[in-house]
């Protein structure tokens, strides 16, 4: 029969699809039975993609909540080498973009690798650009990159924080555990396309973001502090120059400007020396503005009264074999006197009369050769000896601010101890911690640390450290309408060579409080090394009477003095 | 009833796989929402940059002394009047310890008619 099928036949057909289901099923069972362990693996690796995400860095904003250091995304380029037709092609269209050389380019995209970085963390137009185009072989991540919109301004508090984002130097260091954010691994399925389709577990937070800082710094306070530092040492052609303004109620640093300046955006070219927070890790010889605190203490302990009559010797007295010189000849003068005519000599025969030990403890207390805890890093101690190794003319030299190192927030400091009544306080930089959201998280309150001399004697040294401006030799200090008080220092510095203290290079700073009677700001300038004219009182005076007026004008403080008012008009 | 309990089967398979689609679907749309807000994210924290960027006080002086021809006020030329005066007395102007200033008062801001 033509349309039947012989019987063999079927047998052998039916052999066959048996044959086949049994291959089938034999390849079934090899994948879902012997490979099944090593194959899920496989396919959990190309469905689930492990990302690594990391919390923006936290901000940190002035009192008045003006950003100074936030993060943004940015484009971050890498190839991958082995997937290019063409390195020289492609490094041709991307070199305008990254402003990257193209033989730079075309070498790393050679490389035998699977992995280069070409750019890291380029400027938001430069990640526009590459939107537009489209490479094979080359990719884009987002990475935080960490921008100072203030550019210069505060450097050398904020600091700066590294190609990883980790805080390398000042504020930026010091917090870099509130600053930093939450890392967390977090799983993520994929499509056939590679797409996202779920994160596994819907309900995982994203990483949480860093803490925000809330400086005591006031931008404006800060800008004007820097600009006429900028100014002053630009004018003395000195080599350097600090500015420190404190509340001295509370110890609140409301600006530290330090020249010369660096830009913490592009810190790469430049090394520690330029970026290093001078004001708070170089000590220096102070000079006569270490009168001030041997005047306290004088006084606080009864040796002097402000009226007490001190011989000058007409400029010249001989200490252990060596000679004290005045720039004035005096004769008879007050201690009032000898302070607002910055006396050597008077200042040594106080400080002798003082003695060695009441000194130094007064040094101690005042918070030299300490460091003042500040929440900066790098903080130094300056440098008081131990009066076991003082020689015979040290308690005469440290009078006047010699043998003894200091750095400029020591000093402003101890000066703002007098200003707030005899109280130090602890200096500080971070009033508020706050959340992602705003949440104030911690607050830093005021932290004094002891009463170094009474209210009455800090009245008595106010009123002889005005006469430093009113009749000394701090007269540029002035500003009209207010009572200022502060005294001048002029330091020669060490010859390194010689050993011994330089006729050319000096250290001139004034240090002062304004207004006397209920001082608002403490503040310190310091020219290191100027040219020409290198007293404290002709060099740093005049810049803390332009930065003391504008800041106060800023803060809206009235002058108590008497001023006339004349309205001019002019008819039209 | 059999045809019932069939009927039923099916319409529980296919809500079964109607919700593992709806799930996926849901899952894309969360996912470029999400991509959506890190733009916005990355747009605002870019903007909050150049806001602090262009009101720096150092751009802001300079603009206002080299494009608008200001000047920064010499020393004495600030002068903060105290909103509750102390005890002057009008006699006290020809004191010798007081200085008279001149007040200039730019005419816009005065009340019309009163100048």
């Amino acid at each position: 029969m033509t349309g039947s099928i012989s019987r063999g036949r079927r047998y052998g057909l039916l052999l066959l699809l048996l044959c086949g289901f049994g291959v089938v099923l034999f390849r079934l069972f090899t994948l879902q039975v012997l490979q099944a362990a090593e194959l899920s693996v496989k396919a959990d690796r190309q469905h689930r993609k492990t990302v690594s995400l990391e919390g923006a860095r936290g901000t940190i904003v002035d009192r008045h909540g003006k950003v100074l250091a936030m993060n943004v995304e940015v484009p971050s380029v890498f190839g991958v080498p082995n997937a290019l037709d063409s390195p020289l092609k492609t490094a041709r269209q991307l070199s305008p973009i990254l402003h990257v050389q193209t033989d730079e380019l075309e070498r790393k995209l050679r490389q035998d690798r699977s992995f280069v970085w070409l750019a890291r963390k380029l400027d938001p137009e430069q990640g526009r650009r590459l939107d537009r185009l489209s490479f094979d072989g080359i990719g884009i991540v987002m990475e935080g990159r960490r921008f100072y919109p203030k550019g210069s301004l505060l450097a050398h508090v904020l600091g700066f924080s590294g190609m990883d984002g980790e805080g390398l130097e000042g504020v930026e260091h010091r917090y870099e555990s509130y600053l930093r954010g939450e890392k967390r691994m977090m799983v993520l399925q994929r499509d056939a396309l590679g797409r996202t389709v779920f994160p596994r577990g819907v309900t995982e937070r994203s990483p949480t973001p860093g803490q925000s800082l809330m400086l005591t710094i006031d931008e404006v306070i800060q800008y004007i502090a820097e600009r006429e530092l900028e100014d002053a040492v630009g004018r003395a052609q000195a080599k350097s120059g600090t500015v420190i303004v404190l509340d001295p109620k509370t110890g609140a640093v409301l600006a530290m400007a330090v020249s010369p300046r660096f830009d913490p955006n592009a810190v790469s070219a430049l090394g520690p020396d330029r970026w290093r927070n001078k004001a708070l890790t170089d000590a220096y010889e102070p000079g006569s503005t270490m009168k001030a605190m041997m005047a306290a203490a004088a006084i606080e302990e009864r040796v002097v009264r402000p009226n007490t009559m001190v011989f000058g010797e007409h400029g010249h007295m001989t200490i252990a074999n060596t000679v004290i010189h005045d720039h004035e000849r005096l004769g008879w003068v007050s201690f009032a006197q000898v302070i607002q005519k910055s006396s050597n000599i008077g200042a040594a025969k106080i400080g002798m009369a003082l003695g060695e030990q009441r000194l130094y403890r007064y040094l101690q207390a005042f918070g030299f050769g300490q460091r003042t805890e500040i929440d900066l890093p790098g903080e130094g101690a300056g440098l008081v000896r131990n009066p076991r190794d003082w020689g015979r003319r040290s308690v005469a030299s440290i009078s006047m601010g010699q043998e003894i190192g200091v750095t400029p927030l020591q000093m402003v400091a101890a000066v703002a101890a007098i200003a707030n009544g005899g109280v130090l306080m602890k200096p500080y930089v971070v009033s508020e911690v706050r959340d992602a959201d705003g949440h104030i998280l911690r607050q830093v309150p005021p932290q004094a640390k002891r009463q170094v001399i009474s209210p009455e004697t800090a009245r008595s040294v106010t009123k002889i450290l005005e006469g430093v401006i009113t009749d000394g030799t701090g007269a540029k200090a002035a500003i009209r309408g207010f009572r200022v008080a502060g005294k001048t220092g002029t330091a020669q510095k060490i010859d390194p060579r010689t050993g011994t203290y330089s006729t050319s290079r000096f250290v001139a700073s004034f240090t002062g409080y304004v207004p006397a009677d209920n001082p608002q700001l403490a503040m310190i300038v310091v020219i290191d090394e100027p040219q020409g004219d290198a007293w404290g009182g002709a060099v740093a005076a005049p810049a803390f009477s332009r930065v003391g007026e504008q800041v106060l004008s800023y803060l809206g403080v009235s002058s108590n003095e008497p001023v006339t008012l004349v309205m001019a008009s002019r008819k039209s | 009833m059999k045809a019932f309990a069939v009927f039923l089967g099916l319409c529980l398979v296919f809500v079964f796989v109607w919700e593992r689609v709806d799930v996926v679907r849901i899952g894309y749309q969360i996912e470029r929402l999400k991509r959506d807000k890190t733009v916005l994210e990355r747009q605002r924290d870019e903007l909050r940059v150049k806001f602090s960027t262009l009101s720096a006080s150092d751009r802001i002086a300079r603009l206002a002394t080299e494009k608008l021809g200001m000047s920064l006020p010499q020393q004495g030329q600030i002068i903060v009047v105290q909103s509750r005066p102390v005890q002057f007395r009008p006699t006290d102007v020809h004191r010798p310890d007081v200085v008279p200033v001149e007040l200039k008062i730019a005419k816009n801001y005065l009340p019309s008619g009163r100048f």
